[in-house]
């Protein structure tokens, strides 16, 4: 299910990472996947975890693997 | 029928925010003139209509924005509202069936001497001149359905307690998930 862990353990992610190297905005981003700007804002803070698909999403946007954008703390 | 569906599609959501208002305004109106005429069903029924027009309303707004957070803020403070109300619902209710169990099964509910079957109550007495609508029969309700209008206030009081309760949750959580969350980007 979608949301904050709630055990605290929240995944990392590096969205704003790749949003500056397709210098895109927040908004642009939400734009594009369909979503808010509060949503991609949620997420890069870690106060919002995706769900699949739209992990999957943001994934092949920026045409990299799910695990380079996402990532939890204690994974292999 | 069609030019309503247009208008209908062009509703923003602002707009959608102005029609409750005004369907508000007129709900609290209809209520007054339930009041004033003893005309119980009238209110139940534009609250029906009412809720049914702000349905088909925000099924047509154009641009509105759900995105899955915003789905799950409300699936999570209505489930949280839900758990808290039954349990006071059920306190309540606990409390009302004690009432109900301590009465005598077939109350008996004396007249006043001084009023016949066909008189008319001073206290429902409609305002103005006290004629009351064209063609309209007033009739005393027995005390009967008074008190079980009287159990209407606690009924009102829960729905309220249980619209501020999800609007409380409705906070929470939004806070939890990063609603109101600045950054950079933000003006």
């Amino acid at each position: 299910m979608p949301g904050n862990t709630e055990s605290g353990r929240a995944m990392k992610n590096r969205i704003k990472v790749f949003r500056a190297m397709h210098d895109l905005t927040q908004d642009a981003l939400a734009q594009q996947l369909g979503v808010t700007r509060q949503t991609i804002l949620a997420i890069e803070k870690g106060k919002y975890d995706p769900s699949l698909e739209l992990a999957f999403k943001i994934a092949r946007f920026f045409n990299v693997s799910i695990e380079e954008v996402f990532s939890y703390p204690g994974a292999p | 029928m069609s030019e309503l569906t247009n208008i209908c599609d062009l509703m923003k959501q602002n707009t959608f925010y102005i029609l409750a208002g005004i369907i508000g305004l007129v709900e609290v109106g209809m209520f007054w003139f339930s009041v004033r005429y003893m005309i119980p069903y009238l209110i139940s029924a534009a609250f029906l209509v009412g809720v049914l027009i702000l349905y088909l309303a925000w099924r047509s707004i154009t641009d509105r924005q759900t995105d899955e957070r915003a789905v799950l803020i409300n699936q999570k403070a209505g489930m949280a509202t839900f758990m808290v109300f039954w349990v006071i619902f059920f306190a309540t209710s606990l409390g009302s069936a004690v009432i109900g169990l301590g009465a005598p099964p077939f109350p008996h509910f004396p007249r006043p001497p001084d009023q016949g079957p066909g008189r008319i109550n001073e206290s429902i007495k409609p305002f103005g001149d006290g004629q009351g609508l064209p063609g309209e029969s007033i009739r005393p309700p027995d005390d009967g359905l008074i008190r079980l209008g009287h159990f209407g206030y606690l009924q009102l009081a829960l729905l309220f307690l249980m619209f501020f309760l999800y609007v409380g949750f409705r906070i929470y959580y939004a806070r939890k998930y990063g609603e109101w969350e600045s950054d950079e980007e933000q003006d």
